[in-house]
């Protein structure tokens, strides 16, 4: 079987995103072919997720002044920037009518499989995380995502770190840290790689994207014929560029479920634990693990991890802390599983005590606040 | 009212879309229908983080967008079971999507519809004697899917 393979590079955050909602939503009508797209940004673009608030989640005084473009995406999770470094790779299928492709999470296996085969031939072992990573012991390598178009056609789309200028993307994104100093630059290093590091190597961009179109057409026994986009294609992303993704309302619309912060200390015999959350309503998007006791970085970063995008129910949270320790608790040298839930748990409490001191809704359940993209 | 099976509960009380997992509850008094997702739908996309509505005024036509929502496992958008204009919205639910999960057919409905074409669309919505075998058979596609266990 024959799919088709897009590369381009140097695109606008506009176009890029555009192009990619507008092959999901044609591939689900059968008016486009399997694509497998394999680009690059203009350095440097701002992305949120679906749903975040760009205030919330960008330094957009600082982008501006940077000439760095804010937009945001199709698909869920958190903020990234992308650039020349950073390889978008975006396959949109089918997704329903066709029992080939008609496996979900089997397809999301297959699309982490394109990647990761990809990623073996350079000899780094990586491994797929559900719901949303790929990472190399316990450091996030790449993000993924899932949107599925009104049609039925479903986008996977994924960022893979070739190479990452940490330092910028701490001045971008808004994080925890207060200061940038050298420590906080090498607390996210812990926690992130990319392909160049894992290689040890001046790998170049195009060599990666050789390797992963390698992976992806083993991965889904396809052939992947280099093409470009049709006209009429083109005339759909045109359309959706200038009517959503060059919109105003598009890029910097709110949403009713407000972020929240909220941290927690613990004191225990083998050190302090400092927890700090964010969450969105019920729903924790990020967790960082500090203090000074002693634990293997990687389990932490596991631990983080395991949390992100996750319920802050208690006994969820408990669950899911249990279950790492369970496989990891010998490398958080003495940090027991339940003074670990203690610190989470408090943190996400303070968290929606925070939200609900906060929280401004006055709309009764039949009036509806505005808002061009519901 | 409700019909049991492996531990999804679908209320015998409403219609539903086949393929989208969206109820539709007539009201005989008013016209109006309720809609939201039902409990295997949300099943397979899990815990949901956001959600949002059409406004109050809009209208919606079936089988397209009347909301989008991010959930666990991906993000995508609601689709309308009936064609119409909405009548009213839940913003609860936009502002604690997971009212969704806890409560899919009492607190955590979507929107009501003033119907324009209830009496032909809702013959291709699934129900009454219909929804166990239905049910099933969606339980079963899910499953080889892998959307759920």
């Amino acid at each position: 079987m024959d799919w088709r393979l897009i590369t381009d590079d140097g695109v606008s955050a506009s176009f890029g995103l555009a192009a990619d909602e507008a092959l999901a939503q044609r591939v689900g009508l059968n008016l486009s072919q399997p694509t497998l797209r394999l680009y690059t940004y203009q350095s440097y673009c701002a992305l949120v997720g679906r749903f975040q608030n760009v205030e919330n989640e960008i330094r957009v005084g600082y982008c501006h002044e940077k000439g760095i473009t804010i937009n945001r995406r199709p698909t869920g999770g958190g903020a990234i920037i992308m650039g020349a470094d950073q390889l978008g790779v975006a396959l949109t299928i089918p997704g329903r009518g066709d029992d080939s492709y008609s496996h979900a999470r089997e397809l999301m296996s297959n699309f982490s499989d394109g990647l990761l085969c990809g990623l073996n031939q350079l000899g780094v072992e990586a491994r797929f995380r559900r719901k949303n990573d790929i990472e190399v012991n316990g450091k996030k390598l790449v993000g993924l995502g899932v949107y599925r178009a009104p049609s039925g056609g479903l986008l996977f789309h994924a960022s893979m770190l070739v190479d990452l200028d940490i330092a910028l993307m701490l001045r971008v994104l808004n994080t925890p840290f207060e200061k940038l100093s050298d420590k906080e630059i090498d607390t996210v290093a812990g926690r992130i790689t990319t392909v160049r590091r894992e290689t040890e190597s001046n790998i170049t961009l195009d060599e990666v994207r050789r390797v992963v179109t390698a992976g992806f057409a083993s991965a889904f026994n396809v052939n992947l014929v280099p093409s470009g986009f049709a006209s009429d294609e083109l005339a759909d992303i045109e359309k959706l560029e200038q009517g959503k993704y060059l919109s105003e309302d598009w890029v910097h619309q709110t949403t009713a479920v407000p972020d929240s912060n909220g941290s927690a200390k613990v004191k225990t015999p083998a050190g302090l634990i400092d927890v700090s959350v964010t969450t969105a309503g019920a729903t924790i998007k990020a967790v960082f693990i500090g203090g000074d006791f002693f634990a293997a970085e990687n389990a932490v970063a596991d631990l983080e991890a395991s949390l992100r995008w996750h319920t802050g129910q208690p006994e969820k949270v408990a669950a899911t802390i249990e279950k790492i320790f369970q496989n990891r608790g010998s490398e958080f040298n003495g940090i027991r599983p339940e003074v670990m839930i203690e610190a989470v748990t408090k943190a996400v409490a303070r968290a929606r005590v925070a939200e609900s001191q906060t929280r401004a809704d006055p709309y009764g359940c039949y009036v509806n606040p505005g808002g061009a993209y519901a | 009212m409700s019909n049991q099976t492996n531990s999804y509960e679908i209320p015998t009380d409403r219609a539903y879309d086949r393929e989208h997992h969206m109820w539709a509850q007539f009201d005989p008094a008013s016209g109006d229908v309720f809609v939201g997702i039902d409990a295997l739908g949300l099943t397979a996309l899990g815990d949901l983080a956001y959600v949002t509505l059409k406004d109050v005024g809009k209208s919606v036509k079936r089988g397209e967008s009347l909301g989008t929502l991010e959930a666990a496992k991906m993000t995508g958008d609601l689709i309308a079971p009936v064609t119409g204009v909405i009548f009213a919205r839940n913003n609860m639910v936009v502002s604690n999507p997971g009212l969704v999960n806890q409560s899919p057919y009492v607190d955590g409905w979507m929107v009501v519809i003033k119907p324009s074409d209830w009496e032909n669309e809702s013959v291709q919505l699934v129900a009454g004697d219909d929804l166990p075998g239905w049910v099933d058979s969606e339980i079963k596609r899910y499953r080889s899917q892998g959307w759920i266990d």
